[in-house]
């Protein structure tokens, strides 16, 4: 109650604080005071309902619905704060207890440079305005009770005392499909445990739990940062949006840089933290996947850099008066930065994307769909009005001459590059929206050649001076570092064997793009330090770029089935399974396999656990990070080495009632055997036993034999059958829907007949990451990059 | 300077076609309807329940991972995904598939498992 109390005040408080900067915008006295507490009230209010949030869930307040719904008793405090952001209702609190940290460095700085603090603040804050509806009560507010709309709890969930309790009985439903049974939790029910005297929070004792695939550290950091980065993103638009109002377009290209700068930079660090995550813990394999939420952070991302360059160019034009170049391609890029962060939000939060992501959606209901097209479209439609007001008197100071060896021209051109692939990017990710989808090779084919320009504009850009060079000098700069680039270049790709010519020309181009930044960076960085952030930040991109293209192109896999103790030679290493243990008091299990390479001895532990929150077997994959390339193994399968099966025989696949012969011998499977019992064991999803009745004919004698199929705990085994005076094996090998799979052999020419040593296989994917350390170690000095061109631009303002 | 819109243009002309022409030589329709999704040669998205009573099969040797979905109207489809069993499987009511339907198979190069949805969702849908 008192967290929606507080999240309700905290909308009044922002609408206050919009209003009474209006109000001090339209030079009304006073007014900026009360505008400057309302900021600090609404922030006040929201960390008030943030810290109180967190404490219900430390506490295991399951009397709230998003509580109940994400979080459990068994978590460690680490894994409880990740609670806070593993459903909607948490994750947009999250955005919006960024928004105002965010809100309160901005109203610092703003109100220390002229007059910028009035309007800037003034639609920073109806951005929160705006996201603070999103956590009212009436759409995503994660304070709301459990009973407000009826909610179903397994029996598990509740305390048992209560549940023999004579008013339960009109609550309890039994689901007859899974035979699980539920409390159903309504206001009615509330109703008479309030009466009774039974808190809520004695009568729920448990929650759903944690989504095992969001336990784990890289889920800790990951989405806290990219809020921080959609929270900074509305700043270069708050800052745009204020230019447009007081009409002048000098100074908030200054003023806004660091805060571009800063966005962008935290944005991609969270985009990679994210991609860390489907590395090393989802077991994509790959850092990257194309997936739509993914993508969905990435095109603001791309805006972003692509509006850093052309900042850049104003900037440096207005050292000679007067407003600069590229104004409107400022703004428009500024505003549509956070335009596409609210698009990114619309589209993984609308459920529209439920049929082509791998991260689960769930539908968010009408009214939070409709308004997070309101809030996309009301920023748009505030963007658009100003720049439509402004166009005509923007459009006096765009004539400029173009020389074709200049450097803006070639950084323009760099942002086209970069809002072409956004361009890309963002119509595959849209497709869901009209029912379609694109394959991974339509952003594959279209974003290399774009990487490849933008690699090559890159050095080139640098090489340039501004406004004109001469061809001659531009060539005397070139050639030296044009020969390292061939040179190095060559030697990679016949050393690496790279014979695809665009990865290629993207080697190059990489190569390049690193010599140049290189040179400049040695040369500069004594002297003049913060001038380097641009240059270092290239350096990482280089080297992104080139682990991306070894990665891409050169990764090895296989799938290896390793017995217990018996080494397999795979990749230059001998690969042994030692064995498994439990890990985590016994709830996962860690599958320790030793890779050997001459005299050194590697152990690495993927894990395999069967979750009880989805019932599902989870795989965690385990790597050896090495200096030139990762040895990745994700676990497949286990088996204990009960299984005898051989697949040697002869193959048949039988409908009930047919019959086929075999050495003179027929064989007929005349029916299923699987009791209704049995059926009931399955579809509750416990172990059960499905039979096959043959019929065996040798000559005058019948054998009626019934080989099985077993389910235990979720492992599926088969108990065959031998005939030994009608040398016969028969094997079950697959059950289908009114067909069986058999394997008929000789007993006496069956090389399994003997008893086999039992012995336990672990099947694993494997895998060879050439340079995989280069992407992580690119975004780690592209990071560094930024943060010294930010403190560089932010000394300027 | 006009020069320089008709060569931008140009370029922007370029770009768009080409990436309309990867665009539909990539694209993957949805298809809920197995009768259509067996006739069809296309790669597609075909989102079905998965039947639970036909159990699935993984084939180590070959690494097939086979089970059967069926449509809203009771059509069933068996499907073979080359790789192993998806996590989550067990627990999913409906499965999206990537691929195309071939020989009897729908043969998906990629599967999406959606977990049962709330139980309260299914529960007031019935009542």
């Amino acid at each position: 109650m008192i967290g929606n109390i507080l999240l309700t005040l905290a909308l009044a408080a922002s609408v206050f604080t919009v209003v009474m900067y209006y109000l001090d915008f339209k030079g009304y006295v006073n007014a900026k005071i009360y505008a400057r507490l309302g900021v600090h009230t609404t922030t006040i209010l929201v960390i008030a309902a943030s810290i109180l949030l967190f404490h219900a869930i430390l506490t295991h307040q399951y009397q709230y619905k998003y509580v109940y719904e994400y979080s459990g008793s068994g978590l460690s405090t680490g894994l409880l704060l990740s609670t806070f952001w593993a459903g909607q209702q948490g994750s947009f609190m999250l955005w919006v207890f960024f928004s105002v940290l965010v809100g309160l460095v901005l109203l610092d700085y703003t109100s220390k440079r002229g007059d910028l603090e009035t309007r800037v603040m003034m639609v920073y804050m109806l951005v929160v305005f705006f996201l603070l509806i999103l956590v009212n009560p009436t759409l995503k507010s994660p304070f709301n009770y459990i009973w407000v709309d009826p909610v179903f709890i397994n029996l598990k969930n509740i305390n048992h005392t209560y549940i023999s309790m004579p008013f339960m009985r009109d609550f309890i439903f039994t689901d007859t499909t899974n035979n699980q049974s539920f409390v159903k939790m309504s206001k009615e029910l509330y109703a008479i445990l309030h009466t009774s005297g039974i808190p809520i929070n004695e009568f729920i004792v448990e929650g759903k739990g944690l989504n095992p695939l969001l336990q784990n550290f890289w889920m800790q950091i990951h989405p806290p940062f990219l809020f921080i980065g959609f929270a900074m993103s509305a700043v270069p638009y708050s800052f745009a949006i204020a230019a447009l109002i007081k009409n002048d377009y000098r100074d908030w290209i200054k003023q806004s840089f660091p805060w571009l700068l800063g966005a962008t930079m935290v944005l991609g660090l969270a985009i990679m933290l994210g991609g860390y995550w489907a590395y090393g813990v989802l077991g994509w394999g790959g850092y990257w996947g194309w997936d739509p939420v993914e993508n969905s952070s990435l095109i603001p991302w791309i805006i972003g850099a692509a509006a850093i360059h052309t900042f850049l160019i104003q900037r440096k034009y207005q050292a000679k008066g007067g407003n600069g170049r590229f104004v409107k391609t400022n703004l428009i890029l500024s505003i549509l930065m956070f335009i596409l962060v609210l698009y990114s939000t619309f589209l993984t939060r609308s459920g529209i994307l439920g049929d082509s992501s791998v991260h689960s959606f769930v539908a968010p209901g009408m009214l939070v769909y409709l308004f997070l097209i309101i809030l996309m479209l009301t920023f748009l439609f505030i963007g658009l009005i100003g720049l439509a007001v402004r166009w005509k008197y923007l459009e006096k100071f765009e004539n400029f001459q173009d020389n074709f060896l200049s450097r803006e021209l070639a950084l323009f051109t760099g942002s086209v590059a970069l809002i072409a692939s956004a361009i890309i990017i963002l119509v595959g990710t849209s497709a869901p929206i009209w029912g379609q989808a694109v394959e991974i090779k339509f952003y594959n084919e279209l974003n290399l050649p774009i990487a490849i320009i933008i690699g090559l504009l890159n050095g080139i850009s640098l090489l340039l001076s501004w406004k004109f060079t001469k061809g001659k000098s531009f060539w005397k700069r070139t050639r030296t570092s044009l020969v390292i680039t061939i040179i190095a270049s060559a030697l990679i790709i016949i050393l690496g064997g790279i014979n695809d010519v665009m990865l290629a020309i993207m080697t190059f181009s990489s190569m390049f793009t690193l010599i140049v930044n290189l040179e400049i960076a040695f040369k500069i960085i004594k002297d003049k330090a913060l001038y380097a952030g641009a240059y270092i930040a290239h350096t990482g991109l280089a080297l992104f770029m080139l682990g991306v293209v070894a990665t891409g192109g050169f990764t090895q896999e296989k799938q290896i089935e390793l017995e217990k103790g018996k080494p397999v030679k795979a990749f230059g290493y001998n690969i042994t399974f030692l064995g498994y243990k439990p890990v985590e008091n016994g709830k996962k299990f860690a599958f320790n396999v030793q890779l050997q390479k001459e005299n050194s001895v590697e152990i690495i532990s993927p894990v395999m656990y069967r979750s009880d929150f989805n019932n599902s077997l989870m795989r965690e994959p385990d790597i050896l990070n090495m200096l030139t390339k990762d040895f990745y193994v994700t676990p497949l399968s286990y088996s204990t080495g009960d299984d005898t099966r051989n697949h040697n025989g002869e193959k048949f696949t039988l409908k009930e009632g047919e019959e086929i012969s075999f050495d003179n011998k027929t064989i007929k499977f005349v029916e299923f055997d699987f009791p209704q019992s049995e059926m009931n064991k399955m579809r509750a999803g416990g172990d059960f036993t499905i039979g096959a009745k043959l019929l065996v004919i040798d000559g005058n004698n019948k054998y009626e034999v019934e080989p099985k199929l077993r389910s235990a705990n979720g492992n599926r085994s088969y108990e065959n059958v031998s005939l030994e005076n009608a040398d016969l094996r028969i094997e079950l090998t697959g059950l289908n829907a009114g067909t069986i799979d058999i394997s008929v052999s000789k007993l006496s020419e069956s090389s399994q007949a003997a008893p086999k040593k039992k012995t336990e296989v672990f099947t694993v994917e494997a895998s060879i990451k050439p340079f995989i350390g280069l992407v992580w170690l690119g975004v780690i000095i592209t990071v560094l990059g930024f943060a010294v061109s930010i403190v560089r631009r932010t000394k300027e303002t | 300077m006009k020069n320089k819109y008709i060569f931008g243009g140009i370029i922007i002309l370029i770009f768009f076609s080409f990436m309309a022409y990867l665009f539909t030589q990539t694209n993957i329709s949805y298809e809920n309807n197995f009768t259509k999704v067996m006739n069809s040669n296309k790669t597609l998205k075909v989102t079905g329940s998965w039947v639970r009573e036909n159990n699935y099969v993984y084939d180590k040797e070959k690494n097939l991972f086979m089970f059967t979905i069926k449509d809203e109207n009771g059509n069933m489809m068996k499907v073979i995904y080359k790789g192993s069993i998806p996590n989550n499987f067990e627990s999913a009511t409906s499965v999206v598939v990537t691929g195309k339907y071939k020989d009897g198979y729908f043969h998906a190069s990629d599967i999406l498992t959606k977990c049962p949805s709330k139980y309260q969702e299914q529960y007031t849908a019935g009542s």
